[in-house]
This record gives C-alpha cells, sequence and structure tokens, in this order.
C-alpha cells in the first residue's frame, strides 16, 4: 500500500468515529450540529497530554474520551430537552463557541528548548507521540481500525439488546416510549456521553495521526459533514455512517477521477440518493430485509 | 458617547442585512418548516453570476441587481426541486442534509466559474457617507435599512392582501383543508422558494455591492447569518425577523467595540444558545406572519 492510500483509510477511520456519534444521537431522535466540538476537545486534551505532560497515548486517550463525555454531558442537561431544529441550533451555537475558545486559547510549555502547546489560531503543532515512538503509517492505520471495530463491535451488541430497542423507540415516538416508562431524560443523558466520548476518541487519533491541528479543523463543516455522513449510509445499522464516508472520502478522494468536480457530482448524487430512500442507504427495512434472508 | 452612537449606527448597517437574509429565510421555515441550508449558497451563485456579468460585460448596477436576484431564484428553485419538493410530507432531516449537499454543489460552481478568493463588486454608492455632529453615516446602510423595512412590508401585504398570501397562510394553518379548496400545495411551496430566494437575492447584491467585494464565503457566511437572526427573533415571524436582525447587528458591532472581533462571535452564539436554553416564549412561537 502506498503513503496515499494509507492516509486515505486512514482519514477514512478517523472521521467514521465522528459520524457514528451523529449516528448514534440521530437513532436517539437527535439531530447534532455541533459533534466537531467534542472532536475537537479529544484532539486538545489528547495533544496537551502527549506532547505537554508526557502521557502515553492510551492513558491520555482515555482521558479525553472522559474530557469528551462530560463535555456533551454537561451540554445535554439544558439542550436534550430542545426539540429538533432547536436542538440543532444549540448544539451549532455551542460547536462554534468552542471553536472560537480554541481560537483564544494560548497554553504553552517549554519541552527540551521548544514551545510546545495551543497557540490560538496558529494552532498547535508537534503532537509527535506517534512519530517519535516510530509507529509506521501502516500500523497506526491498524490501530485506528481496531478501535473503529471495538467501536463497531460495541454498536451491533447495542442494537441486538433491549436498550438499543429502547433507544430506537424514544428516537422513533418519545411519547409512546415516556408512557412505557422510559426514563428519556437519562437514556438521551447517557447517549450524550456516549457520542461526545466517541467524538473525542476520533478527535485524539485525528491529533497524533496529524500531529497538527488548529481550530479551523472543528469548524460547523465538519459537523455537518458527519451528519450527512450517517444519512446517506444509513440509520438502519452502525455500518451505516462507515459506508457514507467510505462513500465520500473512499470512492471519490481515492479515485481522484472528478478532480475539481467532487462535490459538484458528489453533492447532486446525496440529493437524488435522499429522494430515494430518505433514511440512507443501509435504512431499517433494507437491514430487516437482509437480516430476514440470512437468519 | 459618540463612539457609542456610532457603533449604534454601524450596528443598524450589519444589522439590517442580516434582517433581509433573515426574512428570506423564515418565509421558507415558515411555510415549509424545513430549514434550507443552501439558502446563502443560492445567494451566492447570484451574487457570483453578478460579478461574472459585471467582468465580462461591465453591466450597471440595476443589471448586475436583476443578474443576481434572477441567479438567486434560478439556484433557490432547483434546490426546492431537488431538497424540499420530495420531502414535502417526508423526512425534515433528509430536506435539510440534501439541502446542505446542494450547497457543497453550488458553492463549487460558483468558485469553478470564478476561482480568485476575492472579487471586486462595484459599490452602490460612490459618494462620501454622510456626516453629522461627528458621526458618519453610510448611504448603504439607509439604503440597506430601507430595503429590509421594504421587504418586510411588502411581505406582509402579500401574506395579508393577495389572494397567494391568502392561499399560503391557508397552506400554513390546514394543508388539507387548502388542497381540498383547490389550493395547490405544491405550487405554493414554490413560489414562497422563489419569493423568499428573491429576497436573498436582493440581499445578497446589496452587501455585495456595500462591501464592494464577493468571496466565496459568502454562501457560509449568508446561512449562518440569517439562520442566527431568524432564530433570535422567532422561528416563522416575519417582524421577528427583522427585529432579530437588527439585534444580532447591534449585539456585534457594540461587542466588537468592546471586546473584538472573535468576542462578537462568541458572545452572538452564546445569546443563541442561552436563549434557546432558557426556552424564551417568542423563540418557541411558530407563527407565520
Amino acid at each position: 500500500m502506498d503513503d496515499y492510500a494509507i492516509g486515505v483509510l486512514t482519514n477514512i477511520g478517523l472521521v467514521s468515529f465522528l459520524a457514528l456519534s451523529a449516528y448514534l444521537l440521530l437513532i436517539a431522535g437527535e439531530m447534532s450540529f455541533g459533534q466537531q466540538a467534542f472532536f475537537g476537545v479529544g484532539a486538545y486534551a489528547g495533544g496537551i497530554l502527549t506532547a505537554m505532560y508526557g502521557w502515553p497515548l492510551p492513558l491520555a486517550a482515555a482521558a479525553a474520551m472522559a474530557l469528551g463525555a462530560l463535555a456533551q454531558f454537561l451540554l445535554g442537561l439544558p439542550t436534550l430537552r430542545l426539540k429538533g431544529l432547536y436542538f440543532a441550533m444549540a448544539t451549532l451555537a455551542a460547536a462554534e463557541m468552542m471553536r472560537i475558545l480554541f481560537e483564544l486559547f494560548h497554553f504553552q510549555r517549554l519541552i527540551e528548548g521548544e514551545t510546545v502547546g495551543p497557540d490560538g489560531t496558529q494552532g498547535f503543532r508537534g503532537i509527535r507521540w506517534v512519530f517519535e515512538r516510530g509507529v509506521e503509517p501502516i500500523e497506526y492505520l491498524g490501530i485506528v481500525y481496531a478501535l473503529l471495530a471495538l467501536a463497531l463491535a460495541a454498536f451491533l451488541f447495542l442494537e441486538r439488546s433491549r436498550l438499543g430497542a429502547t433507544l430506537r423507540g424514544v428516537g422513533e415516538d418519545p411519547e409512546l416510549a415516556a408512557a412505557l416508562g422510559v426514563d428519556i431524560d437519562r437514556l438521551k443523558l447517557g447517549v450524550a456521553a456516549a457520542a461526545g466520548a466517541l467524538a473525542a476518541l476520533g478527535g485524539v487519533l485525528f491529533a497524533h495521526h496529524n500531529t497538527y491541528i488548529e481550530p479551523r479543523n472543528f469548524d460547523i463543516m465538519l459537523g455537518v459533514h458527519s451528519l450527512a455522513y450517517a444519512l446517506i449510509g444509513g440509520l438502519g445499522t452502525a455500518l451505516g455512517p462507515l459506508l457514507g464516508v467510505v462513500l465520500d472520502i473512499g470512492a471519490l478522494e481515492g479515485s481522484r477521477v472528478f478532480q475539481g468536480y467532487r462535490m459538484i457530482v458528489f453533492g447532486g448524487l446525496v440529493a437524488l440518493l435522499l429522494v430515494w430512500r430518505p433514511r440512507g442507504l443501509l435504512d431499517e427495512r433494507t437491514v430487516q430485509w437482509v437480516k430476514q434472508r440470512f437468519s | 458617547m459618540s463612539d457609542l452612537a456610532q457603533n449604534t449606527l454601524d450596528g443598524l448597517f450589519a444589522g439590517s442585512s442580516y434582517a433581509l437574509l433573515a426574512l428570506g429565510f423564515t418565509l421558507i421555515f415558515g411555510v415549509l418548516r424545513r430549514v434550507n441550508l443552501s439558502f446563502g449558497p443560492a445567494i451566492m451563485l447570484g451574487c457570483y453570476a453578478a460579478t461574472w456579468t459585471q467582468l465580462n460585460f461591465g453591466a450597471g448596477l440595476l443589471l448586475l441587481a436583476a443578474v443576481a436576484i434572477l441567479g438567486s431564484v434560478l439556484a433557490g428553485a432547483y434546490v426546492e426541486r431537488l431538497c424540499f419538493a420530495p420531502h414535502r410530507r417526508g423526512s425534515a432531516i433528509a430536506a435539510m442534509v440534501a439541502s446542505f449537499a446542494l450547497w457543497m454543489q453550488l458553492e463549487e460552481l460558483a468558485t469553478l466559474a470564478l476561482p480568485r478568493h476575492i472579487y471586486d463588486f462595484p459599490p452602490l454608492y460612490a459618494g462620501a457617507p454622510l456626516e453629522f455632529g461627528g458621526l458618519s453615516l453610510r448611504v448603504e446602510s439607509l439604503v440597506m435599512l430601507a430595503a429590509a423595512g421594504a421587504a418586510c412590508a411588502l411581505l406582509w401585504w402579500i401574506l395579508r392582501r393577495t389572494r397567494f398570501g391568502i392561499a399560503v397562510r391557508a397552506v400554513i394553518d390546514q394543508p388539507e383543508a387548502a388542497q381540498l379548496a383547490g389550493i395547490s400545495v405544491p405550487r405554493t411551496f414554490f413560489a414562497t422558494f422563489a419569493l423568499a430566494s428573491a429576497i436573498g437575492g436582493l440581499a445578497g447584491f446589496l452587501i455585495s455591492a456595500s462591501y464592494e467585494q464577493v468571496t466565496p464565503m459568502l454562501g457560509m457566511w449568508s446561512t449562518l447569518k440569517g439562520l442566527l437572526a431568524m432564530m433570535l427573533g422567532g422561528l416563522g415571524s416575519l417582524p421577528g425577523a427583522v427585529l432579530g436582525g437588527l439585534a444580532l447587528g447591534l449585539l456585534e458591532a457594540h461587542s466588537q467595540w468592546f471586546l473584538g472581533p472573535q468576542a462578537r462571535d462568541l458572545i452572538a452564539y452564546a445569546l443563541l444558545f442561552v436563549l434557546l436554553a432558557a426556552r424564551v416564549p417568542w423563540m418557541t412561537t411558530r407563527s407565520a406572519s
């Protein structure tokens, strides 16, 4: 595999965490425009812990995930009762605030004669934990996909569980779910925390893959893209968001056929696809059909 | 004191451009109950078409305004056909994501035609700003404010006094009954979209001619500012859109003066967040006119 292919595949893996995070909220009936904020929280927190305090990456990743979970949990407290567009706009506002706070965030230390740390709009360079330990790009790719596989396994387990059924029930008909005795507030706060942790994990891995992050990485475009990936791929299974990411980054960027016209082609295709399948390629009905055929 | 007054004047100028954008946004939301993320990019396409016309034919301002409005309406009509007509009874999320997909498309189309980062746009008014009592007032501000007021009044008149307006209000209140009474709901949606896009095109033209430039940021800027102003004023309300736009403009001008440009955006988003979380009453009512 050449470096370019490894780069594209790694990117697909990294963005998949964010798409899964958006997907988790979507099946619980919430549309978030702000998952990029927790991706950013993970990237900054993980980068600071490894590059400035010398933490090992696994520990830093765990701490970043906890922070991402906490951040989205706290954000969820005042917002999760908002409906539809109101929730989407609240998450958008929160994420843009977070991006501006990253721009205002200056926190640097002298490490081995070099200033390291977030420097506002100048970004945060030198997140070299992975690089310094001689981890090859192909090995890092393996790490990213191993973690992604773990996340997917957790999702597939969730979908088969009672909790997963409850989650979809809340997403489809919150009144009915409440009438059946589901504690919607608690469930949604849990979902928010899990979505925040997932996005933060993607962010940590992103920061250590790029070695450089800046506030611009975490703008609204990233968030809306991840939402779009989840919807294009399909809301029937956790494989859906992955399919969405692969379709965009993989098929179009990887092939480089539509260089310069990529969004014209892709944008039109997505709009047409949604006419045909408003809940994505792998929607609930398709997943049901596949299950019946092969079980 | 004079700084405060000057900032207020500047804020009113920016605010009336936000008000115009929010009027278009809120019209679409009020009738379709859908958010059109492609609203800004459609405006951008119109303004790029006008810039292209200017570069190739050196057209006058009035013609450029017509091109910008027509371009926005055509782009808006395309968005409506592909993103909103098919999801009329279906998923609001699918319509919104589809409109985001077309955003990417329209933006790439515009930047393929005019790839530079910035293009000059002919000035709306070439003379000096008006001076009085140590304050300066740009003539463009007056035009923008007048345009926002006129657009709001015109929309109100259309909705209250014309057959089309009655049809629109009937569709908002009772879509099934309206359909039974012989009103075509799809056609009403399409016409609403075209009208909103025309207002957006006018806004885009006035903004481009006031700042005397167009950039690829225009699409995202218009969508975000329009959305923010609409939310602040209350979804689907025309006076709310104007008030929301003016409030946003004033807030930005004053916070920029006292705290700087980053704080300006931070405070605007913080206000939106707090108002949403507090569920203030005017933001949760969904009137149409």
